[in-house]
């Protein structure tokens, strides 16, 4: 045996009792794990060599560069948590979702907005005609969350928030609710998506220009490291540049990118690496390619943990661990048989959970035509269950680590993305190449590539381009009551004569007054809630001072 | 010809551009020249940037669900604008419900996902060009000769000159039991040559060889729009064995021109439907 050999294998030593010692404070699932057949499956199966390659390339998991994953046990310990994302109509009727999905076995909460409160319009705005409601809950003031979040202990359930411009607002309001009570903004635990970036580039629900919006996330940055330690500031994401059309290694390198223009953002505000960096967290998309997707999760862990460590020196483990929610591809879904969906969301889930996802949402089959319904919910929450209770393949840590194709596969991208960086830190880091539009070229014409070949027939598309069926049987879809417009500016309405308005005129007029300046904005948005002050209006301000972003 | 402008517009406030900007491009493609919007877009924006450029059609997309709302105001604002020779049309996630809906308010198709965007485009062009009466002139020619069809008393026996002597290429052999035929294709190039053989004496073939001896049958051109291309020959005054196209080989939708308007040829066209199940 080589010096450096036992070198790893004291290493293996070490790991193997640092896992001993975490087994004693978070057991495993069951005291031993064994096939059909009888066979003892190890917690980590690897080579009987430890060699220089493997120890740099893999290493275990728990252990820097976190290839084979972030925890030494993985789902021996704990499955990852289950979180559809489901949101529409008003607050109650979502509200109701979510009890349900609680009541079916789900482990959290994930909130869709609609698009007004998204884009920081009130339902009574002339821009918000016909959106409200429809792609999520409709939020206008802390009336509403309250109204979201009944009888739902925030203290036990964590929370993922898919907001971006306006995340500090939502933020104030999920504080403020819990805070009513009786839970401590220290206690409550989530995930705002916070992640502008990507919205110009690929989602769309943009508001302020990138400077100012780079402002309220750091903001955000800073507030929570000190009052909200266990919320996830930001979810750094992928999954829109893909949907837009990126190929995997760009979905990859430019939420990546991304993610080191936001902590170039946060160090330049004054934050020390380790005070926010674990509190960072990542969103990816589960697509297709089954063993590119596994090789997509498995590189991600090491190229962040490379970038963390030797780019920004972060010390503590939890900066230079990725985590990562995914969310299987929407845009795979085809409208035609509706039903073979459900297979498709089966293989993208299972490359996730095969790349070490920390939590999870699949797709309901009837998503290319409508919001799911409560029975396509339910499939598409089974579809996680059975993978994790059923298929055994969370019997053992990463089991596809070591696969000759897999590692390969993995050793590529890497390269790939960190050419992505090379170029993107060239052109003057993420923020200056979005406003260039050069993420957005890449992925269109990525897009329209992928489109020429469904059309040619050269890539398949079971059900649309191949095997297709004369007479498409039409589903049951889900409906928004065309009423709820309406009944939400009443309510605005009524609560609008309700609040004290001039605690309200005098909370914005401070806000104003903060935007102004370079004070953290968060306790300020914070104060506005509290007082009733409405998504819109306290955008308004915002868009008074800081502008608006008009694309590129 | 004018080239055909159109708008492609994003109404609503969802940012999800992946299909417009995919369209747009595909329509650019087929010789259009497009105006994209941008997003959200109100209809007041649209309508007012649809006149200003002087398009021919607007192809909108809302993938958020306010179309219900949104694509009849906008249709009714281009009436109000007297600029309702404009055509609308539509896409995005919609369901299939809503549709004779939206098509009750005056947008003229609306294309769901899985939609070719070819589709897209020849929609827009024919629209354009009824709506400018220069229907004739949507069509372009058939394709290339799809193949030639040779009439044979037995397959078994005719086989052997084209596989073994002139080596070319046994595709298929397939009954046709609606022409009462069995067939046998042989890959020439682009195209291909089809053997016939009847299936029994009721078989137009076996009139054919009782008439004129085996030998060449008919031709058959590859052609699109087969519905609207048999309209505009009988509009011709072109006589018809088929009016509407039927189910032939490889399950292509087929119709033949009678002799009699051809100078003696026996014509088929052919549609082969790309989405065709195998």
């Amino acid at each position: 045996m080589t010096t450096d050999q036992k070198d790893f294998q004291k290493q293996f030593e070490e790991w193997k009792a640092l896992t001993e010692k975490l087994l004693n404070k978070f057991p495993e699932k069951k005291e031993e794990f064994v096939t059909s057949s009888g066979i003892e499956i190890d917690r980590l199966a690897h080579p009987n060599v430890l060699d220089e390659t493997y120890m740099k390339k893999l290493g275990f998991p728990g252990q820097y560069p976190y290839t084979r994953g972030i925890q030494p046990t993985m789902y021996r310990g704990r499955t990852w948590t289950m979180r559809q994302y489901a949101g529409f109509g008003s607050a109650e009727e979502t509200n109701s979702r979510f009890r349900y999905l609680l009541d079916q076995g789900q482990t959290g909460l994930s909130v869709a907005f609609d698009l007004p409160t998204q884009i920081g319009y009130d339902s009574d705005d002339m821009m918000a005609k016909g959106e409200v409601g429809k792609v999520g809950v409709a939020i206008d003031s802390l009336d509403d969350m309250e109204a979201l979040l009944k009888d739902i202990p925030l203290d036990k359930v964590s929370t993922s928030m898919t907001i971006n411009a306006p995340a500090a607002v939502l933020l104030a309001m999920y504080i403020a609710v819990a805070e009513k009570q009786g839970v401590s903004q220290s206690e409550i635990s989530g995930t705002i998506q916070n992640d502008i970036l990507k919205e110009y580039i690929a989602r769309g629900t943009y508001i302020f220009p990138p400077k100012p919006s780079m402002r309220l996330i750091t903001d955000i940055f800073a507030y929570c490291a000190e009052h909200v330690p266990r919320w996830n500031t930001i979810s750094i994401s992928g999954y829109h540049i893909r949907e837009a059309g990126s190929t995997a290694s760009q979905e990859l390198a430019f939420t990546i990118a991304n993610g080191i223009a936001y902590v170039d953002a946060a160090i330049e505000a004054g934050l020390a690496v380790d005070d926010f960096a674990p509190r960072l967290a990542f969103f990816f998309n589960g697509h297709n390619q089954f063993l590119e997707e596994v090789a997509k999760f498995r590189a991600a862990r090491r190229i962040w943990s490379k970038i963390m460590k030797e780019r920004y020196g972060a010390k503590k483990a939890k900066s230079l661990q990725l985590r990562f929610h995914t969310q299987v591809a929407g845009s795979t879904l085809t409208a035609q048989q509706p039903d073979n969906n459900i297979v498709r969301v089966t293989i993208q889930a299972l490359a996730a959970v095969l790349g070490g996802t920390q939590s999870l949402h699949t797709n309901a089959k009837d998503e290319a035509l409508a919001l799911p319904t409560e029975d396509s919910a339910r499939i598409a929450l089974r579809t996680q269950q059975i993978i994790a209770n059923e298929s055994g393949v969370t019997d053992t840590v990463d089991p596809l680590g070591g696969s000759y194709y897999i590692e390969k596969l993995t050793d590529e991208l890497e390269e790939y993305v960190f050419n992505y960086i090379e170029k993107i830190d060239d052109m003057g880091g993420a923020v200056s190449a979005v406003e260039q539009g050069y993420m957005q070229r890449e992925i269109h014409q990525a897009a329209y590539e992928t489109q020429k070949k469904i059309e040619s027939g050269e890539e398949i598309v079971v059900g649309m381009n191949k095997y297709t069926l004369e007479d498409e049987p039409k589903p049951e879809l889900h409906r928004i009551d065309p009423e709820l417009q309406r009944k939400q500016i009443e309510k605005l309405t009524e609560l609008r004569s309700r609040r004290d308005s001039s605690r309200v005129s005098a909370r914005l007029a401070e806000l104003k007054e903060g935007a102004k300046g370079d004070a953290n904005l968060m306790p300020l948005i914070l104060e506005c809630v509290k007082d009733y002050c409405t998504v819109g209006e306290i955008c308004g301000v915002l868009r008074e001072e800081f502008g608006e972003y008009t694309g590129v | 010809m004018k080239k055909i402008r159109v708008l492609i517009a994003k109404p609503g406030l969802d940012g999800h551009d992946r299909g417009a900007l995919v369209v747009a491009q595909a329509l650019r493609d087929y010789g259009m020249e497009v105006i994209y919007t941008g997003l959200r877009q109100t209809p007041q924006q649209i309508v007012a940037a649809a006149i200003q450029e002087d398009v021919d059609a607007i192809g909108l997309s809302c993938l958020s669900g306010a179309h219900n709302e949104l694509f009849p105001e906008i249709v009714s604002m281009l009436k109000d604008r007297e600029a309702e020779d404009i055509i609308v049309v539509g896409g995005g996630v919609i369901p299939w419900e809503d549709i004779p809906f939206l098509e009750s308010k005056g947008v003229q198709k609306v294309f769901t996902p899985g939609t070719p965007t070819k589709e897209t485009a020849i929609f827009i062009e024919k629209a354009v060009r009824e709506r400018d009466g220069l229907s004739e002139e949507v069509y372009t020619p058939p394709k290339k000769i799809d193949h030639i069809g040779i009439a044979v008393s037995s397959l078994e026996q005719a086989l052997p000159f084209y596989v073994d002597s002139l080596h070319l290429q046994l595709e298929a052999i397939e009954e046709v039991p609606s022409e009462k035929v069995k067939i046998a294709f042989l890959k020439i190039g682009e195209s291909k040559i089809e053997l016939l053989e009847p299936l029994n004496d009721e078989s137009p073939i076996a009139s054919f060889i009782e008439k004129r001896g085996e030998g060449i049958h008919h031709i058959a051109l590859s052609s699109d729009n087969i519905e609207d291309r048999l309209q505009e020959l009988s509009e011709r005054g072109i006589k018809l064995i088929h009016e509407k196209p039927v189910k032939g080989a490889g399950g292509a939708n087929i119709a033949f021109l009678h002799p009699k308007s051809a100078g003696g040829v026996l014509y088929e066209l052919c549609e082969k439907d790309t989405k065709e199940a195998e």
